[in-house]
């Protein structure tokens, strides 16, 4: 009995629509498709849920989706292993709940997970804000299956959690946009589930922001997440200050979570900081709905972009931002991570403008955004760019060795032609 | 001398290059095993001279062969093909501590140990912790992807490099970062047993000292219910930060050696660290404590004072060392299982020493499933050596069979290569050639180690 074909889902890529769907049930499907669009010339385009198709660039042609919904199998978990083996195309809520049944989790910490994938997650070098507890997606990749351009099913790693069996090739695929392989298998090492997870949400008063976030990066006991958020209303299930909110998660014992709530309060009183509301019934749901916003877009009229960093400088990535987007005719909503360093940046226009000129002013505030921060990569959109805008920031120094593999891996440039940085 | 000695000595100095045999004979071996000479062997100051040293040795045809410490157990950085072995004793230093962003970056010749000594003062420490911690190379340990006991909890060096700068076969300086948008070189390059490039440069993340730490111990009647305690620990849920097991033959030769209070009646020894906040020490203590007791822990004790600390731990990483109390030579094998299949593979393990009539000692990173059988022989007896070879082909195949795979952390070097045939199909080490053919096209890169030698006959396939 055939499986039922993935729900209707939108495979355009900045409004190129592709040609036909495919929807393999097994590597070996993944690989004969591969295989014979190589041979045929025609680009594949690995989509997942779809929910990252904002980033990156378009490819140059798109005559295949293949659709890994139907990958979607847990292949192999033995919880008391702390290992499991999955096909990329489970969705990350379904793997997150295989695992939970457990107690255990992988933190993905990818928006929209009910319908995100983990090859999705993986492939598109996705960074949530609780890796600097718990390390990227690829640091909890212990081992891939990938189907490469001309057919062949590769593997690397395994299912062990220390390896140094040959090259550790999953890492490559990893955050390379589906241009090297297809990912269609993926290993984790799953972690504990630590035995309470709180949020705590402090609406920022005016004058305060600086202060608090100093603080947050002071606290004897580290949040998992430290987020200084500023815009986003449509999304976010919780009120913003006039500075914003800071919400912070702490994982642990009981008795951990009370310490860190005492010491928050204590750090973020004394930057003037009034209230911090506690968050324990409905704490993931409502760190899932902030995660959402990294992506979400204002339909027809935002571009969200990444900007990578340390977190010592964070608050001045912060600060460039604002000045650079407040002479332009957009506006700014800011997502700051203090953990991890990074800035999400949703710039948007308000008013009634055609595509065309909303196009040109979002093209002309990611100008000024790149002037004092280069490396701002696109994250989402909410309307086709058209070239305007080119996803990647500054190309990395080792472009070149990129380029070759690349050539070497897929030489007749069958996977996401163009979608990569730097024409890859 | 040779053309490649002079041309070697023009561009870094009659003090940095070594041509003379006697001179050489410390850059022919590992600790695995000696082999034969390189023809010269060079000791840059600077990224700018390894550079030089890479073009030479493409002009010349020499392949190159990079040397931290010479620790490995697995002839990585053995000359098999002469040429010239790079040392890096005078690129041995820290260029930056980052201690805001808990960052530093450091030269390749860097003694591990050297790094936490250098930030503790900060509260911060490098977290893989070899048990050659005191003398290997931070660039040896991005080579094999070291581990340690502490990586069950904190993850082996991959998690801990941030980026590398590296001289590619042209001669080329190339900077790669895990913070760059584009492939992650970085995770490629930790691991490829320097294969793909020289590493010039090493770009860590360190981490907070935690607020508490404590190291209990427990015993067992036998190796295989301490394993078991540590499978059910694993499964319970609880990860602490090293699940160490030593078994009686170890704990015998390292109580002689360093006096740590190990029981000498005891068949297994469990060492446990767990750290975090100080609040929760005890809650854990007593969660695994009474874990091990279901699993038929003997006694249980925690190391009150630091100096208690460190003597166990000083214990444990000295294991190999103090083995040589009892035997000439030893061979330590490097395999990892699921967690699940530990007591069953150390059962087999077990029973192929046995029928080897060899004696062997387990000293092992239990909590990740990395085991550690060191098959105790005498070199000088032929028939030792053919049943230490045995012995050792048939512990990697179980562990294989058993899901496992062939290194965990030492690496496949030169000694394994042939069983990475036993662990991926040819198409698997072809499109890991496909890397060597961009990175590495003349295989000048310490040939002969990681692939089989019949794997050259595949990629070949795989490119025509």
């Amino acid at each position: 009995m055939p499986r039922a074909k993935p729900r209707a889902q939108v495979y355009d890529i900045d409004g190129r629509p592709s040609g036909r769907v495919v929807a393999p049930v097994d590597e070996q499907e993944v690989a004969e498709v591969l295989r014979a669009a190589d041979a045929a010339g025609d680009a594949v385009v690995a989509v997942g849920g779809g929910t990252l198709l904002g980033a990156g660039n378009p490819p140059r042609h798109y005559e295949v989706a293949l659709s890994t919904l139907r990958l979607d199998r847990v292949h192999a978990y033995d919880h008391r292993d702390l290992t499991i083996g999955v096909g990329t195309g489970l969705t990350v809520a379904q793997f997150s709940s295989a695992l939970a049944a457990h107690r255990q989790f992988v933190p993905l910490d990818v928006p929209r997970a009910a319908i995100a994938t983990v090859g999705g997650t993986l492939a598109s070098g996705w960074l949530g804000p609780r890796r600097a507890t718990y390390g990227r997606p690829r640091d909890l990749l212990i081992g891939t299956t990938t189907a490469l351009a001309d057919g062949t099913l590769a593997h690397a790693g395994g299912m062990v959690v220390k390896n140094v069996s040959g090259y550790d090739l999953s890492r490559l695929y990893v955050s390379s946009f589906g241009t090297l392989g297809v990912i269609t298998r993926a290993n984790f090492k799953t972690l504990p589930m630590p035995s309470a997870f709180r949020l705590t949400i402090a609406r920022l008063p005016e004058g305060t922001r600086a202060r608090a976030a100093a603080n947050v990066q002071a606290l004897e006991v580290e949040p998992t997440a430290a987020l200084l958020i500023d815009g986003f209303r449509d999304v976010l299930p919780f009120e913003l200050g006039p500075e914003g909110a800071l919400l912070l998660a702490f994982e642990g014992s009981a008795a951990a979570i009370e310490r860190a709530t005492r010491s928050v309060r204590s750090a973020l009183g004394s930057a003037g900081v009034p209230e911090t509301r506690i968050i324990d019934t409905g704490a993931h749901e409502t760190f899932a709905r902030t995660l959402d916003a990294y992506i979400a877009s204002v339909p027809g009229r935002s571009v969200t972009l990444r900007v990578l960093g340390l977190p010592d400088g964070a608050l001045k990535r912060d600060a460039a931002a604002r000045d650079a987007i407040a002479p332009t005719a957009a506006l700014l909503d800011t997502i700051l991570d203090l953990r991890c360093g990074d800035l999400i940046a949703r710039i948007f226009v308000d008013g009634k403008l055609d595509a065309l000129a909303v196009r040109g002013t979002l093209s002309d505030a990611v100008g000024a955004l790149r002037a004092p921060l280069p490396e701002a990569t696109v994250l989402a959109r909410g309307l086709a760019l058209e070239g305007e805008i080119d996803a990647w920031g500054t190309l990395p120094p080792a472009i070149g060795l990129m380029r070759d593999l690349k050539a070497r891996f897929d030489p007749r440039g069958t996977l996401a032609p163009g979608r990569f940085l730097g024409g890859i | 001398m040779s053309v490649l000695g002079e041309r070697l000595i023009e561009a870094l100095g009659a003090d940095a290059v070594h041509t003379a045999p006697e001179d050489l004979a410390v850059y022919a071996f590992d600790a695995y095993s000696e082999d034969r000479l390189p023809t010269a062997a060079v000791i840059p100051k600077d990224v700018r001279e390894v550079t030089q040293v890479v073009r030479i040795a493409a002009e010349c045809g020499e392949p190159i062969v990079a040397r931290g410490a010479g620790t490995g157990l697995c002839g990585g950085a053995v000359p098999t093909h002469g040429g010239i072995v790079v040392s890096f004793a005078r690129m041995n230093r820290i260029l930056e501590i980052d201690t805001r962003n808990r960052r530093a970056k450091v030269q390749p010749g860097l003694i591990n140990l050297d790094l936490s000594r250098a930030t503790a003062r900060d509260g911060l420490f490098y977290a893989p912790d070899p048990a050659s911690q005191k003398v290997s190379s931070l660039g040896g340990n991005v080579a094999t992807n070291a581990g340690g006991p502490h990586c069950l909890s904190y993850g082996t060096t991959t998690n801990h490099v941030l980026g590398l700068e590296l001289v590619d076969h042209r001669g080329e300086v190339v900077s790669v970062h895990q913070d760059d948008s584009g492939y992650d070189l970085t995770g490629v390059l930790v691991g490829s047993e320097g294969t793909l490039g020289i590493v010039t440069s090493i770009d860590v993340r360190l981490m907070r000292l935690p607020e508490a730490v404590r190291v209990c111990m427990a015993t067992f009647g036998d190796v295989e219910s301490a394993s078991e305690a540590v499978s059910q620990i694993i499964g319970a849920g609880i990860v602490p930060i090293a699940l160490e097991i030593m078994d009686k033959v170890i704990t015998g030769a390292v109580e002689a050696a360093f006096k740590a209070g190990f029981p000498e009646d005891a068949g297994a020894v469990l060492l446990v660290e767990i750290a975090g906040l100080a609040d929760d020490m005890d809650a854990s203590e007593a969660a695994i404590a009474k874990i091990a007791r279901a699993c038929g822990a003997l006694t249980w004790r925690t190391a009150r004072t630091q100096a208690e600390r460190d003597i166990l731990w000083a214990a444990r990483k000295g294991a190999a060392g103090a083995i040589g109390r009892l035997a000439p030579n030893f061979y330590i094998q490097d395999c990892t299982v699921p967690r699940t299949k530990l007591p069953a593979v150390m059962r087999l393990v077990e029973e192929i020493v046995r029928d080897h009539r060899l004696q062997v000692g387990n000293v092992f990173h239990a909590g990740d499933g990395n085991l550690h059988p060191l098959l105790l022989f005498d070199r000088s007896k032929p028939r030792d050596v053919q049943a230490v070879i045995d012995a050792g082909s048939q512990i990697l195949q179980t562990c294989i069979d058993y899901g496992g795979t062939i290194s965990g952390e030492h690496g496949i070097g030169y000694e394994k290569r042939e069983s990475l045939a036993l662990l991926f199909s040819s198409e698997d080490l072809a499109t890991m050639g496909r890397v060597r053919d961009v990175l590495d096209p003349a295989r000048r890169f310490n040939p002969d180690k990681i692939f089989p030698s019949s794997a050259m006959c595949s990629e070949v396939r795989a490119a025509s």
